[in-house]
């Protein structure tokens, strides 16, 4: 089934290496599907994102990006549409390997729009 | 745990412990075009083909369209029921009815089946809602007390489009409900377009995600919710162990023993974390102060 699919591909890029969390988001900004650690600094950018998703899209689809990354304390996050209706944000240490992390959400993104369409 | 009252929408059941509790008022709110009737139908024809009863109290659609609808969507046993006298449709206008409503609440006494559960839909209750001034909330409480007394109630709430013109009482059934369940649509195409959300569910534990469903012919609401959605709400066994040294050790407390062995007991019965209690159990413990 799609819905477990969707789990199966979040719990892989949870598990790369370097990844501190990664959450799905609906295009109104709410989280469909998350995986974080009980960690307060990382639920506390998680809160900030929560806040800002809308923006970001609007600002992202305006620029015509395909992605972008934020700066946020000790973490990086990645924000990259992954369909029509779903962003896959990524929330990474910035000592890990990044192109390896950039190959996995590519990979992830193309399998939610798979899912979800 | 209380009785159940199972919803008979498919998937959803499993979210919210079993299904509604007996004798509550539980909301359907959402924008158009969510599948707010739908759900009422599915609701009232699940019990209607288990020796339930239902009162469906239409404030928009007339009986004829109720009927063409549920027939569009498959459930063909509609006519069946109200031939047989199990199901009555009433069709009265929001702006008919008075304030506060003794009118309804004495229209669904006249009507409410004797012996039997009673499932009670009133849909939509939005037009009634938006006239309610904040300092009503005692009237629409003693309605939806009498409502608790006749059967366990659905009632669908239209949420308006221009946030600015929600009136503080339109949302007052929300507060005063048992159970919230909202129901969105985006209109993208995608399997997330259609959601689902328990906003709230009194005495029960629940999901807490959101949940995509589809509105399929024949079956009616169907939600998706993934295995790892399900596991969240079922409670595990795992850590029996460590529950059942803390119930014993709880006894030692002359004092609130027995009572903290029993909390003890329910919050082992529903624990549905992949964590471990120990931090709780031990905060429990210095607590109420046992050794």
């Amino acid at each position: 089934m799609y819905r477990t699919r969707l789990e199966q591909i979040l719990d892989d890029l949870y598990e790369t290496d370097g990844v501190d969390a990664c959450i799905i988001y609906r295009i109104d900004g709410v989280p469909i599907t998350v995986r974080t650690p009980l960690d307060s600094t990382i639920l506390e950018v998680m809160f900030w994102l929560e806040n800002q998703i809308k923006h970001v899209l609007r600002n992202m689809n305006k620029e015509g990006l395909k992605a972008t990354t934020f700066d946020f304390k000790n973490y990086q996050i990645l924000i990259t549409p992954s369909s029509k209706s779903t962003i896959l944000a990524t929330i990474i240490n910035p000592n890990a390997h990044q192109q390896l992390i950039s190959i996995e959400i590519a990979r992830a993104k193309s399998i939610i729009n798979i899912c979800v369409s | 745990m209380s009785e159940r009252i199972t919803s008979g929408i498919y998937g959803l059941d499993e979210l919210m412990g079993g299904g509604f509790r007996k004798n509550t008022i539980n909301i359907i709110n959402g924008g158009i075009g969510v599948g707010k009737t739908t759900f009422c139908l599915q609701y009232a024809l699940f019990g209607l083909n288990r020796e339930d009863k239902a009162l469906f109290i239409s404030l928009e659609m007339s009986k004829e369209q109720i009927i063409r609808d549920c027939i569009a969507l498959g459930f063909l046993e509609i006519e069946e029921h109200i031939e047989n006298g199990n199901l009555k449709i009433l069709h009265i206008y929001g702006e008919d009815l008075t304030f506060p409503s003794i009118s309804l609440i004495d229209m669904i006494k006249k009507n409410i089946f004797q012996g039997s559960h009673n499932r009670i839909i009133i849909d939509p209750f939005t037009y009634y809602s938006m006239f309610l001034e904040k300092d009503k909330r005692k009237s629409i409480s003693t309605i939806f007390q009498n409502l608790r007394e006749f059967g366990t109630t659905i009632i669908t709430l239209e949420e308006s489009e221009n946030i600015n013109s929600v009136k503080a009482g339109s949302m007052m059934p929300l507060y005063l409900a048992d159970t919230v369940l909202r129901l969105d649509n985006l209109g993208f195409g995608e399997m997330f377009d259609r959601t689902l959300r328990i906003v709230k569910h009194r005495g029960s534990k629940h999901g807490s995600s959101l949940y995509p469903y589809k509105i399929e012919s024949g079956l009616g609401i169907v939600i998706l919710a993934s295995e790892h959605d399900i596991s969240n709400v079922t409670p595990t066994n795992k850590f029996d162990k460590e529950f059942i040294a803390s119930i014993k050790e709880s006894r030692t407390n002359d004092k609130v023993g027995e009572k903290l062995a029993k909390r003890i007991e329910l919050l082992r019965n529903n624990w549905n974390h992949i964590e471990s209690p120990e931090y709780i159990l031990n905060l429990v413990k210095r607590k109420e102060k046992i050794q």
